[in-house]
């Protein structure tokens, strides 16, 4: 066992218990790592152990300790002695999660224009685009009307549907031969460098 | 007729197993319009950087263009058309999106190339309340909205016959073929529209008298298992609805050579800069190598000239290897062999052959154990810090030159959000419109 293939099944261990939750047994263990035989597990489990980051049951069966939580993914050098703190943090969102809700239907798009500006959408402001869902009024959509793209206010009033700027230099536009929503607009992100 | 499950009860019979293809129409091209609605309704192409054309949009199609056309055909042709540069890093993203999309009716899901997968739905009835055909087609209208472009989709008893039925009706096309209609879907079939059957094959059935699907899976099995290999027996089966080939849900890991190529433009007859730009090409196959723990010990050299014209050269390693540094000679030597000065090349590849895992190298008699050790620490190191920051990160500086270069750049590069830098982009495709 080379200190390399040992750090990268480490890192496996983590991973897999970050995905699942929980750790495998000796039989996913194996399928884990391409193994063919449990055997060679041992000495894996048995310096896990040593690090402390399982224990064994009397049953033999492999528990995590908190030490495997706060173990980072990246890399090889541990981010400090774990905390109690650190097992509240399993259940938090990443910022990813908190802004992209549907991630295989978000896009990304770029703000050139000021016609939202008092929504708080700046030009070169990057806004996250949902498609493939029907706009509520009162939500913000990037749109297509008569063959020109834009980023409105969708609004209803009975059958009309109204596209309204947030910049009183801009009137409301009524669609009148074609509205194609592409997207609704989700979250918009600033970064400043 | 010797096979015929469904024949004891058709209905009960048309989906022993229910295998839907996913085919994405014109993926490349599709992808480029999905993010630049502007192109909707174009002849849009990509494939600028290697000179022909890589994927095209049906409106091109029906103009006439055809996959692997030289551009300035193209451009004679079309004038009108819109040729992009290949965006792989986008393609890829809406490729994963494809997938996961395919995972939510599923967890039996075969990514078959870039822009094509297999998904097992047997089973899925129940806990989806749909049918089969219900869950296919919610499926296909998912992709279609979140994506932005249409896949073709076919539902069969069987990967083989599920291919077929997604070629069936493109682009935008649903067919489902339950066990007991295959032979209405066979019957006027050409043996050469198989999945699996090359030309040599269908020459071979031709002079056989097997000139359609139907005709093949007509013959008693007995014919068949004598007169073809395993392959073609289990195409049968597979034809006649009877599944054998499984759906490969894990992720693939194994594989039987490792190649990277990269077109360069404007053609180069520097052989510096062709060497650099094998260096490269061995530099990406040795990190994908290594990321599935697998060695080569065999190594292929291979150029392209400016008139499409291939030289290639092998090699046997006598320690397998996945670091640079171990093959560099190698590869070295081989293209000293085939270099031909004077001539202008436009591509290079490296291929990694014979691959066995990482933790069975046998070290030679003569070489000291800590030098491999030492190479082990260095690679991990660059593999972490490319992780960090970006493929390429720590490179040879033998191929130094393909990164000071002018290279082909997508649009992708060119337009890049705060934050983001050359190598490392959001995962997240960039929707182009003015708003």
């Amino acid at each position: 066992m080379t200190q390399i293939l040992f750090e990268q099944r480490k890192k496996e261990l983590v991973k897999y218990y970050r995905r699942f939750h929980r750790l495998p047994s000796y039989d996913e263990l194996a399928d884990l790592y391409g193994v063919e035989s449990k055997g060679s597990l041992h000495k894996y489990v048995e310096k896990f152990v040593e690090e402390g980051l399982v224990c064994k049951t009397d049953g033999g069966r492999l528990i995590p300790t908190t030490k495997l939580y706060g173990l980072r993914v990246l890399g090889t050098v541990q981010a400090g002695f774990p905390t109690a703190a650190e097992e509240e943090l399993v259940d938090t969102l990443s910022l990813d999660q908190f802004l992209i809700k549907h991630p295989e239907a978000s896009y990304m798009l770029t703000v050139s224009g000021d016609s939202m500006i008092e929504a708080g959408i700046m030009p070169g402001d990057m806004v996250i685009v949902e498609r493939g869902r029907a706009p509520k009024p009162g939500e913000i959509v990037v749109a297509e009307v008569d063959h020109d793209w834009t980023m409105k206010y969708y609004l209803r009033r009975g059958d009309e549907v109204i596209l309204r700027p947030a910049n009183k230099k801009y009137p409301d536009i009524r669609p009148r031969q074609e509205l194609n929503v592409a997207g609704v607009v989700t979250s918009v992100i600033r970064k400043y460098k | 007729m010797s096979i015929g499950l469904w024949e004891t009860s058709a209905h009960l019979r048309s989906f022993p197993r229910a295998i839907a293809h996913v085919d994405g129409d014109a993926f490349f091209a599709s992808c480029e319009t999905a993010l630049h609605p502007e192109l909707r309704g174009r002849v849009v192409i990509t494939g600028k950087e290697r000179g022909i054309v890589s994927s095209l949009s049906y409106e091109a199609k029906a103009r006439g263009v055809r996959r692997g056309m030289v551009l300035h055909e193209v451009r004679k042709i079309c004038p009108d058309a819109v040729i992009l540069s290949s965006d792989y890093e986008t393609y890829s993203l809406f490729s994963k999106r494809m997938f996961a999309i395919m995972r939510r009716f599923t967890s039996q899901v075969e990514e078959y190339g870039i822009d094509e997968g297999f998904a097992d739905l047997t089973g899925m009835q129940g806990p989806l309340h749909m049918s089969y055909e219900d869950i296919a087609r919610t499926m296909k209208r998912t992709i279609d909205t979140e994506l932005g472009f249409t896949v073709s989709v076919g539902l069969a008893p069987t990967k083989s016959l599920a291919k077929i039925a997604s070629k069936w009706q493109k682009p935008n096309g649903f067919t489902s073929v339950p066990g007991r209609a295959i032979k209405d879907y066979l019957g006027a079939l050409d043996v050469s529209k198989i999945w699996g059957v090359g030309p040599n094959t269908a020459k071979y059935m031709y002079s056989l008298g097997i000139h359609t699907a139907h005709d093949f899976i007509s013959k008693p099995f007995e014919y068949v298992a004598a007169k073809f290999n395993k392959p073609h027996q289990e195409m049968w089966h597979e034809l006649n609805g009877k599944s054998v080939w499984p759906i490969v849900a894990e992720e693939k890991t194994t594989y039987a050579s490792i190649s990277k190529t990269k077109t360069f433009t404007p053609p180069s007859n520097d052989p510096e800069y062709v060497v650099a730009q094998l260096t490269r090409n061995l530099e990406n196959a040795c990190i994908k190598a290594r990321r599935h723990g697998l060695v080569a010990r065999k190594l292929v050299v291979y150029l392209r000239t400016q008139q499409f014209e291939h030289a290639v050269m092998e090699a046997k390693i006598t320690r397998a290897s996945n670091f640079p540094h171990d093959l560099l000679p190698h590869m070295r030597t081989l293209c000293a062999k085939i270099f031909k000065r004077g001539t202008h090349y436009r591509a290079t590849g490296i291929v990694l052959a014979d691959l066995q895992s990482d933790t069975a190298i046998q070290s030679s008699l003569f070489e000291p154990a800590i030098q491999m050790e030492k190479f082990q620490r260095v690679y991990a190191a660059v593999d972490a810090l490319d992780e960090q920051f970006g493929k390429h990160t720590v490179h040879l500086g033998g191929s130094q030159k393909t990164f000071t270069h002018t290279q082909h750049a997508s649009d992708r590069t060119k337009n890049l959000f705060v934050g983001e830098n050359a190598g490392q982009h959001l995962n997240i495709p960039k929707l182009v419109v003015v708003v």
